[in-house]
């Protein structure tokens, strides 16, 4: 590649210097002679400009100091070449056939000289130009990394946040099960690979309808209610539309875990776990509430969850999105108010999303409550 | 074997039933074990096991009110607690450290069995359960005590730290006053000292303990003698240690 644009540029030049020499009246073959490995020095000298491109950045050098940089090697080089050419043509002369070339040349030193000097900040200018683009296409590959990484960490985050309390304990349940209700431990163990199937499909994407991550945790909750039987109950209010806007993914999940297991786990006659979504003002709002023990307040392990999500809406939404925690007596209330944003087949007039990034598609799942 | 009891009875300390119902259904196929009582929460296991006094507890950590560590603070340390976690690395290490046995979740009935064997050699050797070890090793680093547990009885009091005046050493025992009212407690009050916040409590003599929102003065009492005189009116001695480290508190 490098040796081929050697080539090509070399011969360029060369016929370049020769076309000029010519001109000037030397003899075709004599400027041939020349020209050619003249044009070859000179293509090397080209392409070495790219050096002191690279060490003298155009965003970051002064215009002055650039323009002495560039000019002293055009006058260094330009005169180096043009030496060359001169002891060249006194080679020449030691054929008889040549005799004079040295006086000819010398005739058209101050052409080439000329010439040179512009081919050579020409060179400059491509070397820049190339330069920048790949400056470009470097940072494209950065930020297309970048975003991979975010992904992957994000992924990884919400991996991690699967408790892996819940699953040990339901795995204990189907233990359980196996021996005195082998269908019920069936049913179980469909259940759990169901919901982590799906908080892992989930995960993968951006956005996803409030119903799907609703479903998510309905699904969850049907592994705790066979874990906590009576002790769990559920009291669930979507307003009508509610379902069809855009979540992040797993946004609620880290919450209701949270509400049973610091909540309703905690308390021997258990509770109702109270989800409320609705659509206040151009704001999704959505409540996490359960009962718990005044007794047993900042127990360890409690709030991880919480944190993750503040975390997560602070940086997908800013000052746009809020988490308020709230505890009234015997009850823990998380209360999250997010930008509405709509599924682009269910937009509504006046929804307009000021999220960065064209949201998925989600369908809507459509949903029964018991 | 040594002299340890024919027939193990044990107690069954889980809040889910369905763990509860797998335990048994375990112990039901081994030999030399009765299950004697099944308890939902902490408080209920302080109760059942203070009455049915077993020997061998299986005591589930993670629980309603009182977690499986407050409890075992608060029975017969010569009973076998055998505990079990699904999952709390925390505390997998405070046993390991201990060589305290426990169980995982999901239960393997071999391992469980093992536990039995293992509680009957532990009962046999007279052996008791590390407690203050324990729940000195159970509590996360960095964390200090935010209510302490007293029995009275088969009951239980729970003590929000905030709550405390003062603690007094009394032999073997510590008498934690709150509010007017006074509990006794079986433990060593430099153990008690260590679990509380340091920032707040203070040892200001060998056998006082001082919550620093009650003090309202310290006086002179004679030469080189003061007293802390409390909100209530209540007069502890202050050790001149305690004088400094009070001193130091007040002056940060």
């Amino acid at each position: 590649m490098r040796v081929g644009l050697f080539l090509v540029v070399g011969l360029l030049l060369g016929w370049l210097v020769t076309a000029l020499l010519g001109a000037g009246g030397v003899p075709w073959v004599e400027a041939a002679l020349l020209g050619l490995p003249l044009g070859m020095v000179f293509g090397a000298i080209c392409l070495a400009a790219r050096y002191p491109c690279q060490a003298a950045p155009l965003a970051t050098t002064k215009p002055l100091r650039l323009a002495a940089t560039h000019a002293g090697a055009a006058v260094i080089s330009v005169g180096i070449w043009a030496f060359i050419g001169a002891v060249l043509s006194r080679g020449l002369e030691n054929n008889d056939r040549w005799a004079g070339a040295a006086g000819r040349y010398r005739g058209e030193a101050p052409t080439l000289v000329i010439v040179g000097l512009l081919v050579f900040l020409l060179a400059v200018a491509m070397h820049y130009l190339v330069l920048a683009l790949e400056a470009a296409r470097a940072a494209q590959v950065r930020g297309v990394e970048a975003r991979v990484l975010a992904r992957e960490a994000e992924l990884r985050a919400l991996r991690a946040q699967i408790d892996p309390h819940f699953l040990f304990n339901s795995l204990n349940s189907i233990g359980t099960l196996t021996s005195e209700d082998p269908a019920a431990a069936r049913r179980m163990c469909l259940l759990l690979a169901g919901f982590l199937r799906r908080s892992l499909q989930l995960g993968e994407r951006e956005r996803i309808a409030l119903s799907e991550e609703l479903a998510l945790a309905d699904d969850y909750l049907a592994i705790e209610k066979v874990r906590f039987g009576a002790r769990l109950a559920l009291d669930q209010r979507v307003e009508a539309g509610a379902g069809e806007c855009l979540v992040p993914p797993l946004i609620l999940q880290p919450l209701i875990e949270n509400a049973v297991r610091h909540g309703i786990a905690q308390l021997t006659e258990g509770g109702t776990l109270r989800l409320a979504a609705r659509r206040v003002g151009g704001r999704l709002v959505l409540e996490v509430a359960n009962p718990r023990d005044p007794e047993r307040t900042g127990r360890r392990g409690a709030g991880l969850g919480i944190d993750n999500v503040r975390g997560r809406l602070r940086t997908l939404f800013g000052e746009a999105a809020r988490l308020e925690i709230q505890t009234a007596g015997a009850e823990f209330r998380v209360t999250l108010a997010l930008p509405e944003l709509m599924a682009p087949a269910a937009e509504a007039p006046g929804a307009e999303a000021p999220a960065a990034g064209a949201p998925p598609a989600a369908p809507a799942t459509g949903r029964a409550h018991a | 074997m040594p002299d340890a009891p024919e027939r193990l009875r044990i107690v069954i300390v889980d809040d889910e039933e369905l763990a509860r119902r797998g335990l048994r259904r375990d112990l039901a196929a081994a030999a030399g074990v009765e299950v004697v009582a099944e308890c939902a929460d902490g408080f209920e296991a302080v109760r059942v096991v203070s009455e049915a006094k077993p020997d061998i507890v299986l005591l589930d950590i993670q629980m309603p009110r009182l977690d499986g560590f407050e409890v075992l603070e608060l029975i017969d340390p010569g009973a076998a607690v055998v505990f079990i976690t699904a999952h709390d690395e925390h505390a997998v290490r405070a046993f390991e450290v201990n060589a305290v046995d426990y169980l995982l979740k999901p239960v393997d009935p071999d391992r469980l069995m093992k536990a039995l064997a293992r509680a009957r050699e532990r009962l046999a050797r007279r052996e008791p359960m590390p407690v203050a070890a324990l729940t000195a090793a159970a509590r996360p680093a960095g964390t200090t005590l935010s209510r302490i547990l007293v029995r009275d009885g088969p009951r239980v009091h729970v003590l929000p730290v905030e709550s405390v005046d003062y603690v007094e050493a009394q032999d073997d025992y510590v008498a934690i006053h709150a509010g007017g009212r006074s509990h006794l407690k079986q433990q060593p009050i430099a153990q008690l000292e260590s679990a509380l916040d340091p920032g707040r409590f203070v040892r200001i003599h060998r056998s006082y303990i001082l919550n620093l929102d009650r003090l309202a003065r310290i006086e002179l009492y004679a030469k080189d003698s003061r007293v802390a005189i409390l909100r209530d009116g209540s007069r502890l001695p202050l050790s001149r240690a305690g004088h400094a480290r009070l001193r130091g508190l007040l002056h940060e």
